[in-house]
């Protein structure tokens, strides 16, 4: 079982800026077909996450009750200080894939706006995933979230994420033999949770693994200090 | 085992509960891969089955959900001693038990995204159940559960069916919209695996009972096969994992299945065997009534057609798009020789957005391999589109593949009178249970009268019911003849049809173009013929639906028939107050070079393409090319540079101008060879399965005159060094999106560059940079699909 959100409209400015977009004139069909690609894509979308609240063990490496151990100092780092780990995994659903994939065929323009949109979509899952899980959580205190592919908490921690949340079984994401998840635009993270306040550490390219290589730098963007993957 | 009988004999026949949650009451430390228990601890395995027995479980699950040839991979232990060793710890609980209770092999998903999302094929998906199948075969029964893809269900399905005699259970999971997560539905799941031979079917896992009675009350309504259900309790919490519906609310809810008619009861994730124990104390005095569905033997159940995602019910006229036959058509056959797959699916949206219901295909052509292609095509459609497919071949071999690889549940085209024809397609049909469109004609030819067309069709069905193929599945094609040769038969194919239908009650279907060839204004003939078929019967026109006037006569018959009710159908087919994608009018601009520079830059694609025509009357067709498509996609991409337009715009006016090539094209079919820049290779190495990159850098090239070879994703090396032999070809263009698959690019540059040394490479992909692809040997790194261009040009300008 997992929990249901619901995106009534995607964050427009974030997916042009996955575009690529940095303002100027827009022709009209561009325009309209965003508004088309946005709406072929609210309707076949199905945020869900899962999430699962773990007491902190031990740092340095980071080991949570159910006995699993998260190398690397920088989720440590991120998550000193509080006695819970919120680990959630949130999707919007294997069909926006397969509508990028069908629009690939068609109308290539199409697909790669309904790209953009969807992964602007699935960070905004991500945000109200946060939030449903900080209010089942009243009077707690809590980190942004972290993600597997953020400093040096490689990738290579997505299967145990998945298998300990049964995120296959219960939100139908799964990961492909490069621990790319499928579908696509799904999102993984830690959310530090405690009972007394937290010193919040700045969002920052610099926290990011992707840094130097990230596409968006390259082009003189960012992305909002969230990263998809 | 004898199954019907075990159903028979009992009011309800109860499963097992969760195997995980009674570990967890046990405090038992599963690791990893709980099957593992099986070997390193079979006591604990005896203990739990037994509880089960003890609480009133008659068949079992074996401990065997995940011990597949991937998971198991690194643990030092066979599939075969995994499985042997579950199997049997189970057979021994309910040895000792001295209990009649059965052992089922408990089969699960892969753990592995299929095709064509993912990389694993339906083939290879085959291979691995097959193997856990074999190693399982000293179980009573198979039980294949918690799939939530229909392709992964039915590969497993058909290794059970193929590599054991015993009755097979199949569930799946859906989620509270009633679909699985991969979108599959109820109604397609039901027709699907009785389709295939599924002994019960049901759902088990992902919610509750409350939740999953209204999705089994759907599927019910689908399938006369025994119900199964194996609901979770309820909800797990964040906090504890624990699962939050007790024992005896659990059972109170499950009954409701009982009352759907359900006769195979167990729980799932959360369910210990004081679940199994409360549910039969509930049910005990209760007594099991069989569905209509299940007492008709499926007779009520609409004659229907599905695709994994969309079911087409015959119960009013459905169009059948034929556009997609090589048949007459030179581009096609090009294509079919070609492997231009993207042409073939290009096809297929243009007749899905113009109407269709279902779509034929047919990929029959002297001198390729058409069973490869049939497959080829049919997974690559039912990747980009979800309606129902009609399978088209004379072949059976090619037919079986097509059956195999189809997810749902196809029509076969086509069987007819032909003795040879009944023995060798009837018993695919009834394998695979498609439906199957009847011809009306054997060894003799095409009958002159009705009266003999309609033996035909008696005898084709009596022939399909005798091997058991259900009646609502049979359709019969009356066949049409051409009107200006053969006047008199036109009325012989109407009244055979209205007999058909009426007569033997089954759907009719017809291929209607063929009444028209020959005289002027086809189409006018075409859909009064069209039309007066319809009234007399006809179900499913198999028809041209990019035509207007032809598809248009279906929906109008629909509203004069009272089938469209309020002209619903109609309105929104012919509503021009809908809002469209292109603003502007189409005859704004003028047929001018002019124009079109500002058809592509605006991204205006169906005015690019009639400018296009208009222009051809006139103007050469390299002039066009290098003079005012060339230029504008220049200019647009020099705009792109700058920034001042993004990358949307650019492809949209790269879509303009592949639109006035495409008709370039098609007006001087002899001469499409001398529109072309040259030969570009394109391949996302192997490895890799993210391909937008590529496949935009395709679309631009194409757009720029190059010949673009797509050999798709996940290509081997020798494919591309293949493809990159014939001299004429000069670049070869290779992407990766992921680190891990850099190696495989250097690995394909190294082999090309050892067959060809004068060939150049560009690379690209997120990962890539300038000093890297230098490093593995590539020729040009290119940032963006818009600097590949670049690349080509300097490449064939040398």
């Amino acid at each position: 079982m997992n929990f249901m959100i619901k995106l009534e409209k995607i964050d427009r400015e974030q997916a042009l800026r996955y575009m690529s977009y940095k303002g100027g004139n827009m022709t009209d069909t561009a325009a309209a077909y965003i508004e088309e690609c946005e709406k072929l894509l609210l309707d076949v979308i199905r945020p869900v996450f899962v999430y699962r609240v773990f007491r902190i063990k031990q740092f340095y490496p980071l080991v949570l009750e159910n006995g699993l151990v998260f190398d690397g100092n920088d989720i440590s780092a991120h998550l000193e200080g509080c006695e819970y780990a919120a680990v959630f995994a949130v999707t919007i659903g294997a069909e926006s894939d397969q509508l990028i994939r069908r629009l690939q065929v068609g109308d290539m323009a199409k697909s790669m706006i309904t790209d953009a949109l969807a992964s602007a979509a699935a960070e905004q899952a991500a945000d109200l995933a946060e939030e449903e899980i900080k209010k089942s959580l009243p009077g707690k205190h809590f980190t942004w979230r972290y993600s597997p592919g953020y400093g040096d908490l490689s990738l290579d921690v997505q299967p145990k994420v998945l298998k300990m949340l049964n995120a296959g079984k219960q939100a139908g994401i799964i990961l492909h033999s490069d621990n790319m998840m499928s579908p696509m635009k799904s999102v993984t993270a830690f959310i530090g949770v405690s009972e007394s306040e937290i010193a919040q550490k700045r969002k920052s390219c610099a926290e990011c693994r992707l840094n130097e290589d990230c596409q968006l730098r390259r082009k003189g963007l960012h992305c909002g200090f969230q990263k998809t993957t | 085992m004898d199954f019907r009988k075990l159903l028979e004999e009992n009011e309800f026949v109860y499963l097992d509960g969760g195997m995980g949650t009674t570990f967890l009451d046990l405090g038992i430390e599963t690791g990893e891969i709980p099957e593992l228990l099986n070997l390193t601890s079979p006591e604990v395995l005896e203990k739990i089955h037994g509880m089960f027995i003890d609480a009133g479980s008659m068949i079992l699950y074996s401990n065997t959900f995940g011990a597949n040839r991937y998971k198991l991979e690194d643990t030092g232990y066979t599939v075969d001693e995994v499985i042997g060793a579950g199997v049997a710890n189970l057979k021994n609980a309910i040895r000792k038990s001295g209990k009649e209770a059965y052992a089922a092999l408990d089969v699960g998903p892969l753990g592995r995204l299929m095709e064509p999302g993912g990389d694993l094929s339906f083939e290879e998906a085959y291979d691995v159940f097959a193997e856990i199948i074999r190693a399982g075969k000293d179980a009573d029964l198979i039980v294949i559960e918690t799939m939530t893809d229909l392709s992964e269900m039915r590969a497993a399905l058909l290794a059970a069916k193929e590599n054991s005699d015993k009755p097979v259970m199949c569930t799946m999971s859906f989620e509270l919209n009633g679909r699985t997560f991969t979108g599959c539905s109820c109604s397609a799941m039901a027709l699907s695996l009785t389709a295939l031979g599924a002994d019960a079917i049901g759902v088990n896992c992902s919610l509750g009972p409350a939740e999953l009675v209204p999705i089994v009350e759907e599927i019910s309504h689908w399938t006369h096969l025994p119900l199964v259900a194996k609901a979770n309790a309820g909800l797990p919490d964040p906090v504890t994992g624990r699962y939050n519906v007790m024992a005896e609310d659990f059972a109170e809810t499950a009954v409701k299945f009982a009352d759907l008619g359900v006769k195979i009861l167990g729980g799932c994730c959360g369910t210990s065997p004081a679940y199994i124990a409360a549910l039969k104390e509930l049910l005990k005095d209760r007594k099991f009534k069989a569905r209509e569905e299940e007492v008709t033997g499926g007779a009520i159940i609409p004659t229907a057609v599905c695709s994994v995602s969309k079911t087409v019910v015959i119960d009013q006229p459905r169009i059948i798009g034929e556009r997609i036959n090589p048949t007459g058509k030179k581009r096609f056959k090009e294509a079919l020789v070609n492997n231009d797959i993207n042409y073939i699916l290009g096809q297929a949206i243009e007749q899905v957005n113009a109407g269709a219901d279902i779509l034929d295909v047919n990929v029959g052509l002297p001198d390729i391999d058409e069973k490869a292609m049939m497959v080829r095509t049919v997974k690559a459609l039912q990747g980009v589109t979800d309606l129902p497919l009609q399978l088209d071949s004379t072949i059976p071999e090619v037919l079986e593949a097509a059956l195999r690889v189809y997810n749902g549940k196809p029509i076969v085209n086509s069987v007819n009178g032909e003795e040879e024809s009944l023995q060798k397609i009837l018993p695919i049909v009834k394998k695979y249970g498609a439906c199957v469109l009847g011809l009306t004609l054997d060894k003799n030819g095409i009958p002159a009268t009705v009266e003999e067309r309609f033996a035909i069709a008696q005898r084709i069905l009596d022939r399909a019911t005798a091997i058991g193929i259900p009646k609502r599945d049979v359709f019969i094609d009356c066949l049409t003849m051409t009107a200006s040769t053969e006047q008199a038969a036109a009325m012989v194919t109407i009244n055979s049809v209205h007999r058909v239908k009426h007569e033997l009650g089954l759907k009719t279907a017809l291929g209607v173009s063929n009444i028209s060839f020959g005289l002027p204004n086809r189409e006018l003939i075409t859909s009064s013929f069209l039309q007066i078929c319809l009234a007399n019967g006809l179900d499913l026109p198999i028809i041209n639906p990019n035509i207007a006037v032809i598809s248009g006569a279906v929906r109008a018959y629909k509203v004069l028939a009272n089938i469209d009710k309020d002209s619903r159908e109609y309105i929104a087919a012919y509503n021009t107050a809908t809002p469209q994608a292109a603003p502007p009018p189409s005859n704004a601009l003028e047929a001018t070079p002019e124009g079109l520079m500002y058809a592509v830059q605006s991204g205006l694609k169906q005015d690019g393409a009639r400018i296009t025509e208009k222009l051809l009357e006139t103007t050469d067709a390299m002039k066009i090319i290098d003079e005012v498509l060339i230029p504008a996609l220049d200019k647009t991409g020099a705009d792109f540079e700058k920034g001042t337009i993004f990358l949307p715009q650019l492809i949209l006016s790269a879509g303009v101008a592949q639109a006035a090539f495409e008709v370039i094209k098609s007006k001087m079919p002899n001469d499409g060879e001398k529109v072309s820049k040259g030969k570009v290779v394109l391949a996302t190495v192997k490895g890799d399965i993210h391909d937008i990159g590529k496949n935009i850098v395709k679309v631009l090239l194409e757009n720029y005159g190059y010949d673009v070879i797509d050999l798709g994703r996940d290509v081997e090396y020798e494919a591309v060094v293949e493809a990159a032999t014939p001299e004429d070809v000069k670049l070869v263009g290779l992407s990766a999106l992921m680190t891990t698959t850099l190696k495989s690019m250097e690995e394909t540059i190294k082999l090309v560059k050892e067959r060809r040394p004068d060939i150049k490479v560009v690379v690209g992909g997120a990962v890539l940079t300038p000093e890297f692809a230098e490093k593995i040997g590539a020729d040009f790194y290119s940032r963006d699909a818009k600097q590949t261009v670049d690349i080509a040009r300097i490449v064939y300008s040398e």
